[in-house]
C-alpha cells in the first residue's frame, strides 16, 4: 500500500463547479501527498465543502480533472464505487445509518463493498471503535447517542474501510461546544497514525497544530496555500489577513 | 384491379374462417368443461322468485362459491330444466346489474331471475318463451290516500320508486304527476322505505304484493293494468329466461322444457314459493322478545356473517400485503437515479411513464368500476372465467399498489439525503443503499400510511359486492333482505367493521412503537452484553 514512488495520492487540476450561472468553484488546483494532513479554511460560502464533495463525486464537477494515483476519476469507465471505498468521508451531520446500530454501521461497508467476512468486519469495527472510545456502545442506535459520540462512530465507520485518504467536511460544526474537544482529540490521534487526511474546518487552533499544509479558500479559488506557519503567522494576502483577524478577535 | 379484389376476398375469407374457427372451438371448449353443470344467474334476493337460505331445505340448490343455498320459483323452474337436460343446477348469485354481462361473458348459462324480456335487453341477449305472466301494481300503505287510486292521474304528488334497472321504474312515467324518486337496489330496500314513510309507494308486480302482504298486512296493491291509458309492451308483463345470443340449441331445449310445464303446475310452484319464502321475523318476534334481536340474527346468520368477516379480512390482508409489494417495486423503480448511458436513460423513462400511467389510472377511477371492468371485461374479451375471489384479490392488490407506490416513493424521497450520501461515500451501489439503508427507514416512516391503507381496504372492499364477492357488506345486505331488520343488521355489521379497524390500528401502533425502540441507551446494561461476545471473539482468534 505504501508506494513511496507515487507521492501524490490525489491531484486536483483546474476543478470547476457551477450551479447554473453561479460559479462556486472557479479554478482549483492542488495535490494531496501520501501521509499528509491538509486543512482547508476560509469564509463560509467560499466553496470549501463543495470542493471536498467533488473529490468523492457527491457533487459532479462541471470542469477540470481529479487524478487518483494518476487515473482520472471523471472517466466514465472509472470504477467509482471502489474509488469511494478508498476515499473515506466524515460528514458535518454525521449521517450514521439510523436503522443500524453502532457496530453494524461500522461493518456494513466492509461487508458490502470490501467483501470482508462477518467476523473479519466485526473485528476491524471493534478495533476502530476502541480507537475512538466508542467500543462500549456497539449495540446503541444512533438516535441514542450524543452528537460527539455519533461523530466518533462516524470516524470509526470511515477508518474501518482502511481508506487511503479520509475527507472531513466540517466535522465539528454541528456539535455543541463541549463535544468539539472529544472529536478533535480523536482526529489528532488519527493524524499520528500516518493516515492521509483532508479537513475542512473552522477550528483555527486545531488547523494550525495538526496540518502539514493549509489551503485558504475564498470566492471559489484558493487564495493562498502553504505551511501552517506561513498561513497563520505570515499571511500574504489581504483576504487571509482579514479572515484570520476576525477569528483572533473571537477566540481570544 | 381484379387481382386486388381477389386478394382482399381471400384475406377476408381467412380472417373470417379464423374468427369462426376460434369462436367455435372456444364455445365447444366451454361447453365441454361445463357439461355436467348448468349455471343459473339470479340475485337470490328477490322472493318469491329467488332468495338465499342457509340450508338446503325445501329443495334448495347450492350457490356457487359459498355455503348458502338458493330457492324460490326461479330455482324450481331451473331444477325442472336441469333435470330434462341432465345437467346439475348451480346458482351463481349475481347482482341485478351484473346479470346481463355475466351471461354475455359466459359466466352463467341462463338468467332465471324474474326478468322481463324488454326490447332493450333483447338487443343484448335472447329470451325464452315466458315462464310467468304478471300484473303491475303500485304497492302503498293501506292508510295512504293513494290506496284508493282509480286512475293514473290519482297518483299526483305521490313519491314513487322502483327497482334500479327495471321496467317498473320506467312505468312511473305513465303515472302523471307522480314524483319519481331515485330507483332502489332491491325490494327489501323499497319495503323498508315504504314502512318508514320515505316513499308513498313503489311499482312492482302482483307477486311482490302477495309476498309482502303475508308479512305486512298493512299494505295494498293498486292494480295498474286495469287503469285506462296504461300501456305495457307485451314483452314487459312477462318474465322469461335469458339465453346468450347464438346459443340456439340451449334456447330451444329451454323452450321445449317450458312447454311441458302446465299453467296449473306453474301456479302451484309459485304458491309454494310464496309460502316458503323467508319471512320477516320482525313483526312477530320483536314484539314478544325485543331484547333478543341480536341473538336472533347471530343464531340464524352468525356463520354467514363470520364467513363475511373472513372474506373481508382475507381481501384486506392479501390486498394490502400484495399491494405493498407492488408499491415497493414501483416506488423503487421510480426512484432509480437517471443513468448516464442514453439507452438505459430512455428505457427507464419508458418504464417510468408506464408506471405513472398505472398509478394515475388506478388512483383516478373508483375501485367499484375497476372491479366491474376487470371481472366482466376479461370474461367477455378472452373468455377467461376468473374465480371471483381471485378477481377480487387481484383488484384490491392492484388498487392498493397504486396508492402505496406513491406512499413509498414519498417515503424514499423523505429519507434524509445524508443517508444516501454516507452510503455512497462508503462505495455502496444504488441497490445496496436501497435494500440495506434506505428502504428499512422509508418503510418504517411509511407505516402509518400503510396502516391507513389497510383500514381503508377493510371498509372499501365492500364495493366488491358489485362482483358478488361475499364479503361482510354483501353478507349484510343478504341478511337484511331476509330478516327485514335493516337497522339491526347494519348496526351489527358496522360494529364488526369498527372492531376490525380498531384492533388493526392497535396492532400496527404496537408494531410502530416496537420499531421505534427506547430513547435512551443503557450503558451499564449493555456493557455486560458487549463484553461477552468481544471476549469470546478474541479467544477464538487466539
Amino acid at each position: 500500500m505504501n508506494n513511496n514512488n507515487e507521492q501524490h495520492i490525489l491531484q486536483v487540476e483546474h476543478l470547476q463547479k457551477n450551479y447554473g450561472d453561479h460559479k462556486v468553484l472557479r479554478d482549483i488546483s492542488f495535490n494531496i501527498n501520501q501521509g499528509e494532513i491538509m486543512t482547508i479554511i476560509g469564509p463560509s460560502g467560499g466553496g470549501k465543502s463543495t470542493m471536498l464533495r467533488c473529490i468523492n463525486l457527491l457533487e459532479e464537477p462541471t470542469g477540470g480533472k481529479i487524478l487518483f494515483h494518476g487515473n482520472n476519476i471523471l472517466d466514465p469507465k472509472f470504477d467509482l464505487n471502489t474509488y469511494r471505498s478508498k476515499v473515506g468521508m466524515v460528514f458535518q451531520q454525521f449521517n450514521l445509518f439510523n436503522n443500524k446500530n453502532v457496530l453494524q454501521n461500522c461493518m456494513i461497508g466492509q461487508e458490502m463493498v470490501l467483501g470482508r467476512s462477518k467476523s473479519e468486519a466485526k473485528e476491524t469495527a471493534i478495533k476502530n471503535l476502541k480507537k475512538v472510545g466508542m467500543d462500549s456502545f456497539i449495540d446503541a442506535k444512533p438516535s441514542q447517542l450524543s452528537g460527539g459520540q455519533q461523530q466518533r462512530v462516524a470516524i470509526a465507520r470511515a477508518i474501518s474501510m482502511d481508506p487511503e485518504v479520509l475527507l472531513f467536511d466540517e466535522p465539528t460544526s454541528a456539535l455543541d461546544p463541549e463535544m468539539v474537544g472529544e472529536v478533535l482529540n480523536t482526529m489528532s490521534n488519527l493524524a499520528k497514525t500516518g493516515l492521509t487526511m483532508a479537513i475542512v474546518t473552522h477550528e483555527m487552533g486545531f488547523a494550525r497544530d495538526i496540518s502539514d499544509k493549509v489551503l485558504f479558500m475564498s470566492d471559489g479559488v484558493i487564495a493562498e496555500q502553504g505551511t501552517p506557519d506561513q498561513i497563520f503567522n505570515h499571511p500574504q494576502e489581504e483576504k487571509t489577513q482579514k479572515f484570520l483577524r476576525n477569528f483572533r478577535r473571537e477566540q481570544f | 384491379m381484379k387481382s386486388k379484389t381477389t386478394w382482399l376476398t381471400a384475406l377476408m375469407a381467412i380472417i373470417l374462417s379464423l374468427f369462426i374457427g376460434l369462436h367455435f372451438t372456444s364455445n365447444q371448449a366451454q361447453a365441454a368443461s361445463k357439461e355436467p353443470v348448468l349455471k343459473i344467474g339470479m340475485e337470490a334476493n328477490y322472493p318469491p322468485y329467488n332468495w338465499t337460505q342457509t340450508t338446503d331445505a325445501n329443495g334448495a340448490v347450492p350457490i356457487d362459491g359459498s355455503k348458502q343455498f338458493a330457492n324460490g320459483y326461479d330455482v324450481q323452474i331451473a331444477k325442472i330444466i336441469g333435470k330434462k337436460l341432465h345437467r346439475r343446477v348451480v346458482v351463481e348469485k349475481t347482482q341485478w346489474d351484473g346479470l346481463l354481462p355475466a351471461l354475455t361473458s359466459g359466466k352463467i348459462d341462463l338468467i332465471i331471475a324474474g326478468m322481463s324480456p324488454t326490447a332493450e335487453r333483447r338487443k343484448a341477449i335472447n329470451f325464452s318463451n315466458p315462464y310467468r305472466k304478471s300484473t303491475f301494481v303500485v304497492i302503498v300503505n293501506k292508510a295512504s290516500k293513494y290506496a284508493t287510486a282509480k286512475n293514473l292521474q290519482d297518483f299526483k304528488g305521490a313519491k314513487l320508486t322502483a327497482q334500479q334497472g327495471t321496467l317498473h321504474y320506467d312505468l312511473i312515467k305513465q303515472l302523471k304527476g307522480a314524483k319519481r324518486e331515485p330507483a332502489m337496489r332491491d325490494f327489501s330496500a323499497m319495503r323498508q322505505s315504504l314502512s318508514s314513510g320515505t316513499i308513498d309507494g313503489y311499482v312492482a308486480e302482483d307477486i311482490e304484493y302477495e309476498s309482502y302482504h303475508r308479512v305486512n298486512p298493512n299494505i295494498v296493491a293498486v292494480n295498474l293494468n286495469k287503469m285506462s291509458g296504461f300501456t305495457v309492451p307485451a314483452d314487459d308483463s312477462i318474465t322469461s329466461i335469458g339465453v346468450k345470443k347464438g346459443n340456439t340449441k340451449l334456447l330451444n331445449s329451454v323452450n321445449d322444457v317450458l312447454a311441458g310445464i302446465s299453467t296449473q303446475k306453474r301456479n302451484q310452484l309459485m304458491a309454494t314459493a310464496i309460502k316458503e319464502q323467508p319471512k320477516a321475523g320482525s313483526s312477530s318476534s320483536t314484539s314478544t322478545k325485543k331484547e333478543n334481536w341480536f341473538m336472533a340474527i347471530m343464531r340464524q346468520y352468525g356463520g354467514m356473517i363470520l364467513g363475511g368477516v373472513g372474506m373481508t379480512l382475507l381481501l384486506a390482508l392479501v390486498g394490502t400485503a400484495a399491494g405493498f409489494f407492488i408499491g415497493l417495486l414501483v416506488g423503487i423503480v421510480r426512484t432509480i437515479p437517471t443513468p448516464k448511458s442514453t439507452g438505459k436513460k430512455w428505457g427507464l423513462k419508458i418504464v417510468d411513464w408506464i408506471l405513472a400511467v398505472y398509478i394515475e389510472v388506478f388512483r383516478g377511477t373508483p375501485m367499484m368500476v375497476q372491479a366491474a371492468v376487470i371481472y366482466y371485461g376479461i370474461a367477455q374479451l378472452w373468455h377467461l372465467n376468473l374465480n371471483r375471489t381471485v378477481a377480487a384479490l387481484v383488484i384490491v392488490s392492484i388498487n392498493t399498489g397504486a396508492y402505496l407506490a406513491e406512499v413509498i416513493r414519498g417515503g424514499i424521497n423523505a429519507t434524509a439525503k445524508g443517508q444516501f450520501e454516507a452510503a455512497s461515500a462508503l462505495g455502496m451501489t444504488h441497490s445496496q443503499q436501497m435494500w440495506h439503508i434506505i428502504l428499512p427507514q422509508a418503510i418504517k416512516n411509511c407505516l402509518p400510511s400503510i396502516t391507513n391503507e389497510f383500514i381503508v381496504n377493510i371498509k372499501d372492499t365492500s364495493v366488491l359486492s358489485i362482483i358478488s364477492v361475499s364479503e361482510l357488506f354483501f353478507v349484510g345486505t343478504t341478511v337484511a333482505s331476509q330478516t327485514f331488520e335493516f337497522f339491526q343488521t347494519y348496526f351489527i355489521i358496522s360494529m364488526i367493521y369498527l372492531i376490525l379497524t380498531f384492533s388493526i390500528t392497535r396492532i400496527f401502533n404496537f408494531i410502530e412503537r416496537k420499531l421505534e425502540g427506547p430513547k435512551n441507551y443503557n450503558l451499564m446494561a449493555n456493557q455486560l452484553q458487549v463484553q461477552d461476545p468481544k471476549e469470546t471473539g478474541f479467544e477464538h482468534e487466539q
